[in-house]
């Protein structure tokens, strides 16, 4: 009797002291894995083929191409700013891209040749918020404005095509095959999530991002040259935008240059939110962006096995964006008057 | 107006910041509230101001009780409250300021800006004082930003002003002029409740006090019966470290660092001093004396038109702060919560940042080896913090900035600038942050002091540099030093106005 009482005790303590706190950290800041829960749940109940590797990995797979862009776009929202541009820069190197892999017939040239333009592009928005300190809505604004514009222009309006046999002989394989039943392009995400999580927690750099993020003048007077690091975090989103860029040409084999990437800079946005990372910089977290993009996929594919009209996604969407942040406010305030 | 606390109890959680607080303010009264960071002052205030309930309690207000007031109501019963961080639109005019919310109008939408005007002037040469309405609040100094704080109490005919710290960006002369208002205020039987952490405005100023500390009520009573002794021990709770403890280490001879002629116009001009090993020099001056920009300058912060600073015989390369920490220069800023706090950060993390720039080699953090230097430093610095994992704004404002002072220390740098370094922080923290540069001045390190404070500078320099509008106008030893003639040579006094 005795023994059963210390042990409910013991039990109790445990709860309030380790299981508890635990669960509260979780619900203010990574609520992204309550929701991907949720909507797991809902599809399972309202589809049995739901829950199934295969469309799992179908999830994954469709988030690969804005998923690796949200993953720059978290860090450059922790360094305190925003970046439009991104999916003008995928559709501008994606267009290079595939330029260069029918000039070419070569893999990896093609792929370096992707990674150096993204690179570019992205170093230019770093320069001018860097070094000439424009406001990085306005920069990013502009040259989401004017990459596009070039990319339109090269294609002339219409998409460009790929060399069919090259495409189908060395390039596809890489868009639609797998390793251990694992699509090649989850296995990529997955790495480029890994590297950057351990960019961003691991690094000296990783915590210049943060420190600029949460206080931009006690970062510069304790030596870290903001400017610069600036420049980094811009260039490394490009980087992360050509890989993708690359991907994405692998998978559909041509690019529409009016459409490509088109609004893909609201959806990484969007993922980051739901992340759990704080808009106004300094909090944030790398695999919070990578339940944050499952989620916003995963809200297609419940709503589809709903049988809810495709019409209404983006409703949805908006509904759970705003309910997340909202959560982690609420959540955090009481926090601060506790 | 009269304000009684009684029986005041406030909960956050487990933490019990106000335990049975009870106190009387009288009516034209300035009454002095007295308490270390953390004592409960500022949750008091805010309870009085409406912005938070009162787990338990009442307060009395000319008589009429009140279980917890809103922020609404407090406004209507006259209360005001001037916060530290001053609540003025930096963008709009001085009278759009005073009026915001409360706007004069013509037909319920028309704004009737002469009117507005015209009462600002008014209420303006009441106080005395001579500001133009029509400037946007933006081209004031900090005085002007104050008194058109207290300006707006008076406009809406407060009966109890809270003043918040008023003075910390004050100069003397500002300070006096603040107090000559705050004597006609009371005249016109105005109460005022002043929060302040130097003592001997509290003893000029104020006629009662009230000490609280781990918010507990300790003591109510007049000034005049009392010294600053009696106020410290009532404060800290317990006998302060004794001034004696603070010593200035022997001077060595060789000499550290030289300035010659180093100029940044419009700040300060031909700037020649320089610092010895082991040597304490404090760098004072009033408002507008440049030696803010002269601080940033040293560190490579600012860029300078011309001179040189010569370190250890070596010329140092300005060109970015990283160059001159990696020279051997260290540097607290002023303004903690602006400048050198990186609030999301745990403890941990604020300390490494410094030590990341200028000494880590590898690309790779090593969490083992950050908390090894962290215990190190926090055994020299005595930062008092549960867990080193705990974000830094949890701490109060004195071991903040001992959090500061270990991310200099891990550097190990030779000079130390110190910019304002006891800004905002209680009594006790102050002087364990004198304990600390008597430290580095006994390791053999150099140090410039800025401060403005003459009690400071008397305990820890052994030399004062005194600036006047940009240059040096005095250099005095320590056995030369006075508040008369530092207040002298500060204002300038001994040169012919040009």
């Amino acid at each position: 009797m005795a023994d059963k009482k210390i042990t409910k005790e013991k039990t109790k303590v445990y709860i309030q002291t380790k299981v508890w706190p635990f669960l509260k950290n979780i619900l203010i800041n990574h609520n992204y894995v309550v929701s991907l829960i949720l909507l797991l749940i809902i599809g399972r109940i309202a589809s049995s083929n739901f829950l199934t590797f295969a469309n799992i990995m179908n999830l994954v797979k469709s988030s690969t191409f804005i998923g690796i862009i949200a993953l720059g776009m978290t860090m450059v929202i922790i360094s305190g700013n925003i970046d439009l541009s991104v999916g003008s820069i995928l559709a501008f190197t994606a267009a290079n891209t595939a330029i260069m892999f029918n000039n070419t017939e070569n893999v990896w040239l093609s792929l370096g040749y992707a990674i150096l333009v993204g690179t570019l592009l992205g170093f230019i928005n770093g320069f001018f918020i860097g070094k000439a300190k424009v406001a990085s809505f306005i920069v990013t604004l502009a040259t989401m404005a004017a990459f596009r514009s070039l990319t339109i222009q090269q294609g002339q309006g219409g998409p460009i095509l790929i060399n069919q046999a090259a495409y189908y002989s060395i390039l596809r394989n890489l868009g639609y095959g797998t390793f251990l039943k694992i699509p090649y392009l989850v296995w990529i995400f997955i790495i480029i999530v890994l590297l950057m999580l351990f960019l961003m927690t691991k690094t000296k750099f990783g915590r210049y991002v943060y420190a600029v993020g949460s206080n931009e003048k006690a970062a510069k007077l304790s030596g870290i040259n903001v400017d610069r690091i600036k420049i980094y975090i811009y260039s490394l989103t490009g980087l992360l935008t050509g890989i993708a860029a690359f991907l994405y040409v692998a998978r559909f084999g041509s690019v529409d240059t009016a459409t490509a990437g088109k609004s893909f800079e609201l959806d990484a946005i969007a993922a980051v939110a739901i992340g759990g990372t704080s808009m106004a910089g300094g909090k944030g977290f790398i695999q919070g962006t990578f339940f944050g993009i499952v989620v916003l996929y995963a809200i297609d594919s419940v709503l589809s096995a709903l049988r809810v009209p495709a019409f209404v996604n983006d409703l949805i969407k908006g509904i759970l964006i705003l309910g997340a942040v909202l959560l982690q406010k609420v959540l955090n305030n009481r926090k601060a008057n506790n | 107006m009269i304000v009684e606390f009684k029986n005041i109890y406030k909960n956050f959680g487990a933490v019990q910041a106000l335990d049975n607080v009870s106190f009387l303010i009288g009516n034209a009264e300035i009454h002095g509230l007295l308490g270390e960071n953390g004592a409960g002052k500022s949750t008091l205030m805010n309870i009085l101001g409406g912005v938070l309930p009162p787990t338990s309690g009442t307060i009395v207000i000319d008589g009429v009780e009140f279980q917890h007031l809103t922020p609404h109501q407090a406004v209507e019963l006259g209360i005001s409250f001037i916060h530290q961080e001053l609540n003025l639109v930096n963008d709009l005019k001085v009278f759009e300021n005073l009026f915001i919310n409360r706007e004069i109008t013509k037909g319920k939408i028309y704004l009737d800006k002469k009117e507005m005007i015209r009462k600002s002037n008014e209420v303006f040469k009441r106080m005395n004082i001579s500001i133009d309405p029509t400037l946007y609040v933006r081209e004031l100094d900090t005085l002007e930003k104050q008194l058109v704080e207290i300006a707006r109490a008076i406009l809406f005919e407060s009966k109890l002003i809270i003043m918040d710290e008023p003075t910390t960006a004050l100069t003397d002369k500002e300070i006096n002029n603040l107090f000559s208002i705050m004597r006609e205020l009371k005249k016109n039987g105005i109460s005022c409740i002043y929060i302040s952490h130097k003592m001997p405005e509290l003893f000029t100023i104020c006629d009662r006090y009230t000490v609280l500390r781990d918010g507990k009520f300790i003591a109510s009573g007049f000034f005049k019966d009392i010294d600053e002794n009696k106020a410290t021990e009532l404060l800290v709770g317990r006998k302060i470290i004794e001034e004696k403890d603070i010593h200035r280490p022997q001077l060595q001879t060789e000499t550290v660092l030289e300035v010659n002629d180093l100029s940044c116009p419009p700040y300060f001009h031909d700037i020649t001093f320089s610092v010895k090993k082991g040597e304490v020099v404090a760098i004072t001056g009033l408002f507008g004396d440049g030696r803010g920009e002269l601080s940033e300058a040293l560190f490579g912060a600012r860029k300078v038109a011309n001179g040189e600073i010569i370190k250890n015989g070596k010329k140092l390369n300005l060109s970015s702060i990283k160059q001159v920490m990696k020279s051997g220069i260290g540097m607290i800023p002023r303004n903690r919560k602006e400048r050198s706090i990186i609030k999301d950060m745990n403890i941990l993390n604020n300390v490494s940042i410094a030590h990341f720039n200028a000494k880590h080699k590898k690309f790779f953090i090593s969490n083992k080896e950050e908390i090894e230097r962290f215990e190190k430093n926090r055994k020299v610095t005595n930062i008092k913090a549960n867990s080193p994992k705990d974000p830094i704004t949890s701490l109060s404002g004195g071991n903040q900035q001992k959090v500061i002072f270990a991310r200099w220390f891990e550097l190990d740098s030779d000079v130390y600038l110190l910019d304002n370094p006891t800004q905002g922080i209680d009594v006790g923290a102050k002087f364990e942050i004198y304990k600390l540069i008597n430290y580095l001045a006994e390791q053999g390190k150099s140090i410039i002091v800025f401060s403005s404070e003459f009690p400071e500078i008397y305990k820890i320099c052994h030399r004062c540099i005194i600036m006047y509008r940009g240059k040096i106008n005095k250099i005095m030893n320590h056995d030369e030093l006075n508040e008369v003639d530092m207040m002298f040579y500060s204002t300038g006094s001994n040169r012919k106005e040009s």
